[in-house]
Order: C-alpha cells, then sequence, then structure tokens
C-alpha cells in the first residue's frame, strides 16, 4: 500500500479500462485493509476462547477484504460484482460461526437469503443495462448512453432502481435493513463489527461509484428515491434504536441510522449534480464512521464480557471497575452522536454542508430530518454513557478483574486516536476533497 | 509581552485548562492532593493570564477586534482557527476564568457525592475551555465546537454528582432520580438548538461568500447581503439555538431541572457562565450579521423577556425548593437582559452585558450559599430551614447581601443591568414599535417588584424566625475557610461592579456603540 502511494503518479488503467488504481481507490483500500487489521485484532481472544476454526476464520475474513479491494478499483459492471459478492459471500459464513447458538444459525439464513436476493436483484439490474448498451466497462456505458441520448430511458432508471435496492441491503438502509439486528445480534462480535463496517462500507462504495461513473444522467430521478430511503432510514433507525436494550442491537439500528446520514449526500448530488461536495461528504462520513463504529464494538464487547449479560441495563457502574473502558466508550458513543470535539461532529457537518450547498429543497429537507434525528440518536447513545457511569453498581462487593487484552487495547488506542483527531483537526480531510473531485474528473 | 498579543495568550488562556485536565487524569486516584493542587494551580495560571492580557487590550480601542490571530484550520471548508477579544467579550472572558477558580477552591473541600476529584475537577477544566473557547472565537464553526464542548463535561456534573433524590416525571414509567431526569434534558434540549444553529450558520456560510469568519459575515450582512425569507429561517434557527441556552420562555424549562438537580460547583458554573453563551451569541454573532432581521424580531424577543421576567417572578413565588427558587430567579434576570439586547440600543446592550456580569457574579454566589446550606442541613426545603441567621451567621449575612444584590438594590452590581435594561426598553431603537417596547418595560418594572418580592420572602423564611428544633441534635458548621475564600471575592466583586459600573463599561461602550452604529446606521 505504502509503496503504491509513494510510487502514485497519475492514475493507472488496466483489463481495458475495468480496473483503475486512483488515489480514490488506493485511500479507500487503506481504509479497509486498516479495519480488518482491526478485527483481526478484536478477534484474536475472542476466537481463542472457544472451540472455533481458527484458520477458516481468518481465511474467509481475508477473502471478504479481497472482495472489497476489487471494489474500490473496478470500474466495470462484472468486475464490481464479482468484488460485491466476493466481499460479501464469505461473511454468510462467518455469521454462522457459533455453530450451536440458535440465534447465529437464525441470523445467518436470514442474511443469506436476503444476500442472495440482493445479488440476483444487482445482477437483473446490469443485465438491463447490458441489454440497453451492450458495454460493460463504466467509461464506455456513458460514452455509449450520452451518444444515443439514453440519459433519461426509463430502462436506465430502472435498473437504477433495480441496483439501489440491491445494494439497500448490503448497507442495510430501509426497507431492506430488516436483516440486519438478527444477523448482527447472532454473529460473533468482532465479525458483526466487521459488517457494520467494512461490509457496509463496501457497499457504499459500490453504489457511489455506479451511481456517479454510470447512472449519472438519470441522477434526478434516483436522488428523489434515495433522498426519501435516507430519511426514512435516519429515522426509522433511530426511533427502534430507542428500545433497544442489547447492546448489539442498538448499534445494529443506530448503524441503520447512520448509513442514512451517509447516503443523504448522494442523494442531494444526484439531484443537483454537485457530486464532488457529495463524494467529498459520504467518504468523509464513511471513514470517520468506521474508526468510531469499530471502537463502540470494542467497548461493548469489553462490558458484555465484563458483565456477563447482554443487556446493557444490567451494565450499572461498570466503568468503576475500569475508568478506562468507561472513557474509551463515552469517546465512542458521543462521537457517534456527533458532539464535538469528537470525530463524528465533523462527519456530521460535511454531510449537513453538502446538503444545504445548493439550496435545493430537498437537501434542505433531508438536513431538518438529520437534525432532528442527531437530537434523537443522542438519547440512546448517552443512554450507554449513564448506565456505566451514573447507575448504581450491581455488585459492589464483588470483585472482578476487568479483562483488557493488549490486542484489545491497540484497538482501542488507535480508533480513540483517529476519532479524537478528525474532530479536532478535521483539516487532514480536505485532501479527500480534493480526491473527490479528481475522482468525478476522469 | 510580545508573546500575549499575538493570539499565544488567548489561546493559552482557552487551552491550558484542557490540557491540565488531560495530565490531571495521568495523576494516580491515591495522590489526591497533588490532584487538587495541580487543578488549584493551573486554574489560578489561567485566571492570571487572563489578567495579563488585560495591560495589553488597547481600550480607547475596544471595539476592534485584539489580541487575536487566525491560522488555517479546515482548509477544505475555509473554517479558520480565528481569535479575538473586544471590549463585549472581555469581561465575560475574565468573569470565566475568575469564576472558575472560585470553583476549584469551593471544590477542595466540598466534593459532591460519590467523591471522585480527579474526574470532577477534570470535568470543570474540560468545561473552561469550552466556555473562554465561545468568548474568544470569531469563525463560526470554531465558535459551534466551543459552544458544544461544554455540554458533555455538564452532562457529566449533573449526571454523575448530581441529586439523588427520586421523583416521577411526566413521561416516565418509573419514578426516576432527578440527577439523570436532568441531565439528559439539558442535553436534549441544548443540542436540539444548537443542532438548529449550525443549519443556520451553514446557510450563512453559502450566502455569504463561503466564509465562516464572524467579522467578515458582519461586514457582508450590515451591507445588505442577507435578506428576505431566507435571513428569516436562518435569524430562526440562530435565535433557537441561543434562545435554548439563554434560556428564554417558553424554551426555559430545562433550567430548574438541571439547577436543581446539579452539584453546587455546577449550578454555580452553569449560572454564571453557560446561560450568557446564549446571550453572548445573540450580542456577537445575531444581531451584528442579521442586522434587519434582529430589528424585525426584537419585538417579539422583547415580550417573550418580559414574559419570562414576570413568569420567572410568579414561579419564583411558588417555590419550596431553595434552589429551584434561585434556578427560575435566573429566567427572570435573563429576561432583563434580553430585553435589554432587544432594545438594540447602546444602552441596552450595555445593560445586557453589565446584566450578565452581575447575574453570574450575584446567581453564583447564591448557588454557592444554597448548595453549602444544603450540604449542611441535608434539605433545601424552605419551610424547614428558618432561623439560618442564629445557626449558621456568616452564611446567613452572606445570604442576605446576596439577595439584596439580586433584587437590584442600587449601589450593589444587580442594579445597573436591571435598571438600564428596562431605560433601554423605554427608548428602543428608532422604528421599533414603541408601545410593545414600553409595554415590555412596564412588565419588567412590575417584575422587579415581584423579585424583591420573592427575595425577601426567602429570606423571611430561611434566614429570620426561631430555627426548627429539628436542628437542636445536629451539629451544623457555619461557612470554612475554603468557602469564604470562594465566596468573598464574589461579594467584593459585586459592590465594587456596584460602586464602579464604569469597571465593565469602560470596556464594552465603545464595543457596544460601535456595533450598533455598523448595525443600524448612526
Amino acid at each position: 500500500m505504502v509503496i503504491q502511494w509513494a510510487s502514485y503518479t497519475s492514475p493507472l488503467y488496466a483489463f481495458e479500462n475495468s480496473y483503475v488504481v486512483d488515489k480514490f481507490s488506493i485511500i479507500l483500500k487503506g481504509l479497509f485493509i486498516l479495519i480488518t487489521y482491526l478485527t483481526f485484532l478484536l478477534s484474536i481472544n475472542f476466537i481463542e476462547s472457544d472451540k472455533y476454526y481458527q484458520g477458516e476464520y481468518y481465511y474467509l475474513l481475508l477473502s471478504s477484504l479481497l472482495g472489497a479491494l476489487v471494489v474500490s478499483s473496478s470500474r466495470d459492471l462484472l468486475t464490481i460484482f464479482i468484488g460485491i459478492e466476493l466481499a460479501s459471500t464469505p461473511m454468510f459464513l462467518l455469521s454462522g460461526w457459533k455453530k450451536g447458538d440458535r440465534k447465529s444459525n437464525e441470523g445467518a439464513i436470514k442474511f443469506f437469503l436476503l444476500g442472495v436476493l440482493s445479488a440476483s436483484l444487482i445482477l437483473y439490474g446490469f443485465s438491463l443495462l447490458y441489454g440497453l448498451t451492450g458495454q460493460l466497462v463504466f467509461s464506455e456505458i456513458s460514452t455509449y448512453l450520452l451518444s444515443n441520448a439514453l440519459g433519461d430511458s426509463p430502462v436506465l432508471l430502472l435498473s437504477s432502481i433495480l441496483v439501489i435496492s440491491g445494494i439497500g441491503f448490503k448497507i442495510s438502509v430501509v426497507p431492506f435493513h430488516s436483516w440486519a439486528p438478527d444477523t448482527y445480534e447472532g454473529a460473533p462480535l468482532p465479525i458483526t463489527a466487521y459488517l457494520s463496517v467494512s461490509s457496509k462500507a463496501t457497499g457504499f462504495v459500490a453504489l457511489i461509484v455506479l451511481l456517479t461513473k454510470v447512472f449519472a444522467t438519470s441522477g434526478q430521478s434516483w436522488g428523489v428515491i434515495l433522498a426519501i430511503i435516507s430519511g426514512a432510514t435516519m429515522t426509522l433507525g433511530n426511533l427502534v434504536a430507542l428500545q433497544q436494550s442489547n447492546p448489539v442491537r442498538l448499534l445494529a439500528y443506530s448503524s441503520i441510522s447512520q448509513a442514512g446520514f451517509i447516503i443523504a449526500p448522494l442523494a442531494v448530488a444526484g439531484i443537483t449534480g454537485n457530486y464532488q461536495d457529495g463524494i467529498f461528504a459520504s467518504v468523509t462520513y464513511l471513514i470517520i464512521y468506521a474508526f468510531m463504529n469499530l471502537g463502540a464494538f470494542l467497548s461493548i464487547h469489553l462490558f458484555s464480557n465484563f458483565a456477563g449479560s447482554d443487556n446493557f441495563y444490567d451494565w450499572g457502574g461498570v466503568a468503576k471497575h475500569s475508568p478506562l473502558a468507561g472513557v474509551l466508550t463515552t469517546v465512542f458513543f458521543f462521537s457517534l452522536a456527533g458532539i464535538p470535539p469528537l470525530g463524528g461532529w465533523f462527519a456530521k457537518f460535511v454531510v449537513f454542508r453538502s446538503l444545504l450547498s445548493t439550496g435545493e429543497i430537498v437537501g434542505i429537507s433531508l438536513a431538518i430530518i438529520g437534525a432532528i434525528n442527531a437530537v434523537i440518536a443522542l438519547v440512546y447513545y448517552a443512554r450507554i454513557s449513564k448506565v456505566i457511569w451514573m447507575d448504581e453498581l450491581k455488585n459492589p462487593e464483588q470483585e472482578q478483574t476487568f479483562e483488557f487484552q493488549n490486542p484489545l487495547k491497540v484497538v482501542g488506542a488507535f480508533t480513540v486516536l483517529i476519532t479524537f483527531i478528525a474532530g479536532v483537526f478535521p483539516g487532514i480531510f480536505s485532501y479527500l476533497g480534493e480526491v473527490s473531485s479528481i475522482f468525478f474528473g476522469n | 509581552m510580545e508573546l500575549l498579543t499575538n493570539g499565544i495568550g488567548l489561546t493559552a488562556v482557552v487551552f491550558l485548562p484542557i490540557i491540565s485536565a488531560l495530565v490531571l487524569t495521568a495523576i494516580p486516584k491515591s495522590q489526591e492532593l497533588l490532584i487538587k493542587g495541580f487543578a488549584l494551580v493551573s486554574s489560578i495560571v489561567t485566571f492570571v493570564l487572563s489578567v495579563l492580557l488585560l495591560p495589553q487590550f488597547d481600550f480607547s480601542n475596544a471595539d476592534k477586534l485584539q489580541l487575536g490571530n487566525k491560522i488555517t484550520w479546515i482548509k477544505s471548508i475555509n473554517a479558520n482557527y480565528e481569535i479575538g477579544i473586544d471590549g463585549i467579550s472581555l469581561p465575560l472572558l475574565i468573569l470565566s476564568t475568575f469564576i472558575t477558580v472560585l470553583a476549584i477552591i469551593y471544590s477542595i473541600e466540598h466534593l459532591p457525592e460519590p467523591k471522585s476529584p480527579k474526574g470532577f475537577l477534570a470535568l470543570i477544566l474540560v468545561l473552561e475551555t469550552g466556555m473562554n473557547g465561545t468568548f474568544v472565537a470569531l469563525d463560526l464553526i470554531l465558535f459551534f465546537v466551543f459552544f458544544e464542548i461544554v455540554l458533555l463535561p455538564m452532562y457529566f456534573m449533573i449526571g454523575i454528582w448530581g441529586d439523588k433524590t427520586v421523583r416521577s416525571v411526566a413521561g416516565f414509567k418509573n419514578q426516576i432520580e432527578t440527577r439523570l431526569y436532568a441531565s439528559i434534558k439539558f442535553f436534549v434540549f441544548t443540542l436540539f438548538g444548537s443542532a438548529f444553529m449550525l443549519l443556520g450558520f451553514l446557510g450563512l456560510y453559502y450566502r455569504g461568500n463561503k466564509t465562516f469568519s464572524i467579522p467578515e459575515l458582519i461586514e457582508l450582512g450590515t451591507s445588505g447581503a442577507f435578506t428576505g425569507t431566507f435571513a428569516t429561517l436562518v435569524f430562526a434557527v440562530l435565535f433557537l439555538g441561543f434562545a435554548v441556552k439563554v434560556p428564554m420562555w417558553p424554551l426555559h424549562t430545562w433550567l430548574p431541572d438541571a439547577h436543581t438537580a446539579a452539584p453546587t460547583v455546577g449550578s454555580v458554573l452553569l449560572a454564571a457562565i453557560l446561560l450568557k453563551l446564549g446571550s453572548y451569541g445573540f450580542i456577537r454573532i445575531a444581531i451584528p450579521i442579521l442586522p434587519e432581521q434582529a430589528k424585525a424580531w426584537a419585538p417579539a424577543i422583547a415580550i417573550l423577556s418580559a414574559i419570562g421576567i414576570i413568569y420567572g417572578s410568579l414561579a419564583c413565588l411558588a417555590q419550596t425548593d431553595l434552589k429551584r427558587l434561585i434556578a427560575f430567579s435566573s429566567v427572570g434576570h435573563m429576561g432583563f437582559v434580553m430585553l435589554g439586547i432587544a432594545s438594540l440600543t447602546p444602552i441596552g446592550i450595555n445593560a445586557a452585558i453589565i446584566g450578565m456580569v452581575a447575574h453570574g457574579v450575584i446567581t453564583g454566589l447564591l448557588f454557592f450559599l444554597s448548595g453549602s446550606m444544603a450540604h449542611t442541613y441535608h434539605t433545601r426545603d424552605m419551610g424547614r430551614l428558618g432561623g439560618n441567621m442564629k445557626l449558621l451567621p456568616k452564611t446567613g449575612a452572606l445570604l442576605g447581601f446576596t439577595a439584596m444584590a439580586s433584587l437590584g438594590l442600587p449601589g450593589l452590581a444587580g442594579f445597573w443591568g436591571e435598571f438600564m435594561a428596562l431605560l433601554g426598553a423605554f427608548n428602543p431603537l428608532d422604528g421599533l414599535n414603541v408601545t410593545i417596547f414600553r409595554s415590555s418595560m412596564v412588565a419588567g418594572a412590575i417584575g422587579t417588584v415581584l423579585t424583591a418580592g420573592y427575595l425577601l420572602w426567602m429570606l423571611q423564611r430561611v434566614n429570620l424566625g426561631e430555627p426548627s428544633e429539628e436542628w437542636n441534635e445536629m451539629e451544623l458548621h457555619d461557612a470554612d475557610g475554603y468557602e469564604l475564600a470562594a465566596w468573598i471575592p464574589l461579594v467584593i466583586l459585586t459592590i465594587l461592579i456596584g460602586v464602579f459600573p464604569k469597571l465593565i463599561f469602560g470596556a464594552t461602550n465603545d464595543a457596544v456603540v460601535s456595533l450598533l452604529t455598523k448595525a443600524f446606521g448612526g
């Protein structure tokens, strides 16, 4: 990676423009690799603690990583489809890893069935596109669409709707979200963390690439659809999250709601054609979200192990046993809520910024819905901090040792560092802005 | 002294506390003395630094932003680290560093339960960074970040160290501890306001040549760049953000809960500084950037302020809880501040600033006293208190003095803000509806009478009379050295500002006049 970065001069194209290595893809690859590395660290103790198959576990995770890497570079229909599926298929297996656990089995089956459905939707969308244009490579598809004035063809729109629905399952936006909470709850915790961060990011990247490179011309129509999905996703995810007492389900619904924030700029970009701001906002959000959400999973992992309970209302006062873990939890959850100076605020900020950039009514409405949702979300994000810091200890006499293994400490330190840096010096994302302009330029 | 003038001095005043808080967390828990000493020293150093800025500050040019700097912060969105102070922010900044020192002195011996000096003092210091930062920020995004930083420490201060009384609250199935309810209510209310405020800032950014710089936006705003529905909407959301914080009626409901539940020091900081962030926002941002809209909204603000004054005083008359009474009195006093601001005249806005400082000093002291009494008597119920003068003569005497200051006795600090706010409302800016303002003024005048009423009644119930028998058995401790060390400076300040209001006006007047001249013409 580093070598590639250092030796970078101009975008490299391979396989007749179907595979590209540009700054945009290198940054995303870096993100995917980092996430996977952190997931490994999360997994080490977890996997050793039970009779799991270690070799296969890491092998499958790496396969999924390969898929994600392919997605970020692919610029043709077949490659991107293979990438998407390569990224998600190993996850079907991994989410059912806890063999004897019924919830794990249930979650994996749901995930698998809906995953297959989504794959077929995407493929159907692609086939329509291929039927319309006879091309596979993105650049040639858009040239064809332009030269034959097919920009607003209904087939193109139908195809974009199918692709959005298919990828909608992967990124779990409303109304394609129903598998996520069950699967998240059943899967081993590191896998859940990976699902909610990396799988989601893969889906988003695929969506961003497809919408901007292929379907840009029918942006007016899919923009509105995405805007509705985005508003519904933010609101529904939040309202359901308010009711949760299981921390994993809470994070599942919270990540659904966060997905609403991530696609909002894309929706508005589709309508206004201002892709550069939209991509910048979505990708910035995605990166900050990835690290703070991994951190959030780390902290619930620590506390549910310690308290031996999957109901966070039983965690009363546990922060007193490990103030360090308590502070980390507080940082991650308030960052998810978007409170400065933690990274989450900048993510929300760039999203609002891109929503309001043109004064489009859809953008303003989404911004207002988003602002209200940011406040609702605070209630449940703050609740975990409230329980661990403010509630009474359940068994004050109980002397337990708080386990905070070294690999987990590395994850904690790394994610907390990124969360703070992103919040205090968000200037580092400026580079991303230039990159997204280059991305859309070529 | 070169160092102090080019922005480094101000930067140090802002960031020293938060850095100290980080260092504090590294000190082991067992070294309690070191923790307390370190926190105290760092707050004193911050205060001294802010005072050292005074000689560097050019009072003859108090309307200019000084001692500041501008460094690129977030290039991609053109947000800068732009800081500076003028005559308006200077008194508030010093008030903030000063009250923090007193809060820490008080906390040395009087930590609320559960004692945990490290966490508590670190939160106070983080809070100070947020407060100081808000007063020096000259960039909307920087302002927003500092404005929000105060939320987390205050949330935890109320939630962890707050009042553990269990009560039933509408909307909750089970009974809930006051601190838990109050802390989240405080957080949600303020975040609601500021989430919309941020949208307003973005609106200004896009219409204002993509800049977040407050001075640049003021130039644009006074030259008429923001007009029409757009400006009305932006003013509306800014109003929402600031009014929640002030708080103005009817957005005030978080305040009595938060004040009552917060530990003593929390209430002091909340009343003395945090409420001022809202009214300061009006003076620094909303009015100069959107003068025409401010003019259009002024009558509404005046009416809400008048309602707030009357409502706050009437609510005080109905209280049995000493702390809750003081909390509602804040609603009334901030009503005067906002009435002064709404008049959009130099006299009104000067009144608002001196009112802010005076309220900070006086109500801060009232919360210190009531907190200390609640700690001694284990109750805040005024029905059970009584004869305080006999039981705790020092505390009682101070309570009497502060209540007098709070009701606006001439010669003490509280007088100027109330009196001049009414004067301002009598003669508002040309073009504003005089009838509305004069009615508000009359309401405000009635409010001063009611204020005197409830404060004197409070004194009668708490200070005078014979002590109830239930205290005979108990050993009651009057104010100790740490308490007096925290309180006496506030008493002195109350008298000083009361006798020499020029201490404040000397700094503010030029800045206020120039602000209004720019906004509304000569």
